[in-house]
């Protein structure tokens, strides 16, 4: 499902103003030079008035990476990496003490590149690391009092941020190569073969979309439906006008063409999640979106209404979600919380429903029957159990914003 | 069509509503269904109405549109059968002008004098206050197609909707040749004014699409307090109030820029069916849900500070720097400083159609109505809305546009002037 908005930003913002701190992220330049529009999902955000922002500077050099100054006050912090001239040497990570868990970190800085990240820090010993130096250790000391819960700070929490953050990454790759087969067919002129690679590609955007929503209108070119939210013809692009020339129009007639520019929006996309930086309660709350995603455009039918794929995207979208729920495990765990058990009996409960559907090689390949085929009483009952499942995710959110 | 034998069924009551007002304050009938009123006897053992709760069925404007917002609406669109001619439609709104004026006066749309025949009216109101009852009614673009040679007269700002944002519509829930809306404190009285207008038309008009509104969703005067919708937002804060004479000239009433003088004095109506997707909306959490609407969930005060009433102020930043009312904030969207001062004046109530079939989920929403001058201002709105982040939640799957004359003088009726 594709609608304009910016939900993801939004959260951002909501997080920090809710927990009263220092949400500062990323802000980095990465070493490509390009943040591209990331300060729109929440990351660019200058610090509240819960304490002024400190500088901490960073050159790697072949010796070591010596953070200037090495004791800081508690809250937000700002570390510019530079790198002039050492080789061998070409990131910096914030670890905790025992270096167990990176926090913080910015990577690919080759010699002449300068980047940096941010973030709300508490008291305490952490270590900057530069591997490859000859000292790859340093200590930064952290005085001062807690300037309150930072998931930042929190081992887990970073740790389940950071994997969400390759997972993106890895299946808007994953996007991207599989949209680019899903082309070779239309470019070949082979209708069937193109009417398997379809489902092949659809799925990886929607394990992704809570995140492809926040660039509204990239959004809406690669996953826009027609009349939601399209409503002019020339403005009808990507997966959905592709689906309907396969299946309803039977005709590539300006398909390889609509094709490439599809793949084109995805490395701008792949650029841009690249660059992104998330937070517990975005990814909390983007598991809900997914299920919400589920239960409603899939449900009825409208996500793939000329091709009927929706079970292989339906299972995308739980799955992404679980995805979710297993990064942050650890931490829910250490919480002591019913929350978790809960969210999986329930998913064992969609999975079960959806089992019935599995077919092998199934409808066009995917694994499961023509969606059409399946009744309004079955869906019904897919629904009611995705709602279950979204009810008990949207628990979530409280339990990861501190 | 009226055919001999419908005049001769409907004879006693339509021969009286013909003659206009003329039993119009003539007191009660003895006996039989007399009225919506409990009799001062006590004759027909309910409620006694008070007379304020009537709502004068004569006036510059129809009612139902600056009135204080009822708590229930009966809206129902119906279509001009085949067959029916130029001289059925005009008879029948002369009909639907004394059936309209008898039944928010609190009188039934005839009585029952002949026990051999079915009840004149339908009688589910029997006993029923009017509780401030209004019927108001509007003509669709369709009207002035080629049917009853009314293409002339039909104002070039009467068109139907164009393709809008985050809408789906339901064939089943657009358009309409007429349209009616009766609002009422009583959701048995609005009901029973539309049905009986139906039937009064049975043969020159059918039924399209109806919908029921069970709470209010706007405040139409200061009197009154800010009712919630679905979402459990305040709704309609900023709506223009009856006390603004000036922004209803403005904004709501037809003035002299009409190509179509029958319209003067009239305004347009808008409706939509909104679908709230509930479920989901439940499940986001608070801060959210604030941030997407823009307000306080509890007070309803605008995320930039103060109370209610306090004027949003959309320049202001938050903490963290970031718009205190978010970007994509439903309130910025729609607000006369984001729309070139555009305003409409809304008439909402939260309706439900039950259980979705196939999903199992709450089929129910917001149904939209608005009044103002020109379509154009809804659809400039509409637009501005392509962004807005209530979108996720909501959709539009019925829609309908109607010109409502203005209001009448007793002994005019409801298309003299169209047809004049």
């Amino acid at each position: 499902m594709s609608t304009d908005g910016k939900r993801w930003g939004r959260r951002g913002a909501v997080a920090a103003a809710a927990a009263g701190l220092a949400l500062v992220i990323s802000g980095c330049s990465s070493p490509g030079g390009s943040a591209g529009k990331a300060g729109e999902a929440g990351t660019a955000r200058t610090a509240p008035d819960s304490g002024k922002t400190t500088t901490v500077t960073i050159h790697l050099t072949a010796q070591g990476c010596q953070p200037e100054p090495a004791k800081v006050p508690a809250g937000p912090v700002q570390f510019n990496v530079t790198n002039t001239s050492a080789g061998g040497v070409s990131e910096a990570e914030l670890r905790t003490a025992d270096l167990a868990h990176i926090l913080g970190e910015q990577e690919n800085l080759t010699p002449g590149l300068s980047g940096g990240f941010s973030l709300t820090i508490q008291p305490g010993t952490y270590k900057i690391s530069c591997p490859g130096a000859s000292q790859p250790d340093w200590t930064l000391t952290v005085t001062g009092k807690a300037t309150g819960p930072s998931w930042q700070s929190n081992p887990q929490l970073a740790a389940a941020v950071r994997g969400y953050a390759g997972y993106v990454k890895q299946n808007t790759a994953g996007l991207v190569g599989h949209t680019r087969a899903f082309c070779r067919a239309i470019d070949a002129g082979n209708m069937n073969q193109a009417k398997v690679a379809y489902p092949q590609a659809r799925v990886y955007y929607e394990r992704i979309e809570p995140v492809a929503e926040v660039w509204g209108s990239l959004d809406t070119s690669i996953d826009g439906r027609w009349e939601n939210p399209v409503t002019v013809k020339s403005q009808f692009t990507g997966f959905h006008r592709l689906e309907q020339m396969l299946w309803q129009d039977s005709s590539l007639n300006g398909a390889p063409a609509m094709c490439s520019g599809l793949v084109k929006n995805e490395r701008q996309l792949l650029t841009l999640v690249s660059s992104a930086q998330y937070n517990p309660l975005e990814m909390a709350s983007g598991a809900t979106d997914l299920i919400n995603e589920a239960g409603t455009s899939k449900i009825s039918g409208e996500e793939e209404r000329y091709s009927n794929t929706d079970l292989p995207v339906f299972a995308a979208n739980v799955e992404a979600s679980m995805k979710v729920v297993t990064l942050l495990r650890p931490y829910l765990q250490g919480k002591d919380s019913a929350i978790v058990p809960l969210i999986q009996q329930r998913d064992a409960a969609v999975a079960s429903l959806l089992a019935d559907y599995k077919a092998s090689p199934g409808y066009d390949d995917t694994g499961y029957v023509d969606y059409s085929t399946v009744q309004n009483s079955q869906r019904r009952q897919l629904s009611t159990a995705v709602n279950a499942l979204a009810e008990a995710l949207s628990k979530l959110s409280a339990q990861v914003s501190g | 069509m009226t055919t001999a034998e419908d005049t001769e069924r409907a004879g006693p009551s339509r021969r009286r509503l013909l003659t206009g007002g003329g039993l119009f304050g003539a007191g009660a009938l003895a006996g039989g269904l007399t009225g919506y009123f409990a009799q001062p006897d006590g004759a027909a053992g309910a409620v006694l109405g008070d007379g304020n709760q009537r709502i004068p069925f004569y006036g510059a404007h129809q009612a139902g549109i600056i009135t204080p917002a009822q708590d229930r609406l009966a809206f129902g669109t119906l279509n001009v059968v085949s067959g029916a001619a130029r001289a059925d439609l005009r008879d029948l709104l002369r009909e639907w002008t004394g059936a309209a004026a008898l039944m928010t006066a609190g009188r039934l749309v005839g009585e029952q004098t002949e026990p051999m025949a079915p009840p004149v009216d339908t009688g589910e109101a029997v006993g029923s206050p009017v509780s401030r009852l209004t019927i108001t009614i509007g003509y669709g673009p369709s009207l002035f197609d080629h049917r009853f040679g009314l293409a002339a007269r039909k104002p070039s700002a009467l068109a139907d909707l164009p393709p809008l944002p985050n809408e789906n519509l339901d064939p089943d829930y657009t358009g309409g040749d007429l349209c009616v809306q009766a609002c009422s404190d009583d959701p048995l009285v609005a009901f029973h004014a539309v049905r009986n207008l139906a039937r009064i038309g049975m043969g020159v008009v059918a039924h399209n699409w109806m919908e029921l509104g069970f709470g209010r969703t706007s405040t139409t005067s200061t009197a009154q307090a800010t009712p919630r919708n679905l979402l459990g937002f305040k709704d309609g804060t900023r709506n223009i109030k009856a006390e603004q004479a000036g922004l209803l000239e403005q904004h709501v009433w037809v003035g002299r820029e009409t190509d179509q003088p029958w319209l003067r004095g009239g305004s347009y109506l808008v409706a939509r069916k909104i679908r709230m997707f509930v479920e989901n909306w439940d499940r986001d959490y608070l801060r959210d849900q604030e941030n997407v609407i823009g307000r306080a969930k509890v007070s309803g005060a605008p995320l930039s500070g103060g109370t209610e009433f306090s004027t949003p102020d959309f320049a202001a930043a938050g903490a963290d720097g970031e718009p205190a009312i978010p970007a994509d904030a439903h309130i910025r969207l729609a607000s006369p400083e984001h729309n070139d001062g555009t305003r409409i004046l809304r008439r909402g109530y939260s309706f439900t159609d039950g259980i979705d079939p196939q999903a199992g989920t709450l089929l129910g929403g917001l149904f939209f109505i608005a009044f103002m001058k020109d379509p154009a201002q809804f659809i400039r709105l509409q637009r501005s809305l392509a962004g807005d982040a209530l979108g996720e939640y909501i959709h539009h799957t019925g829609s309908g546009v109607f010109a409502c004359p203005p209001g009448l003088r007793p002994g005019q009726s409801w298309g003299d002037a169209l047809f004049a």
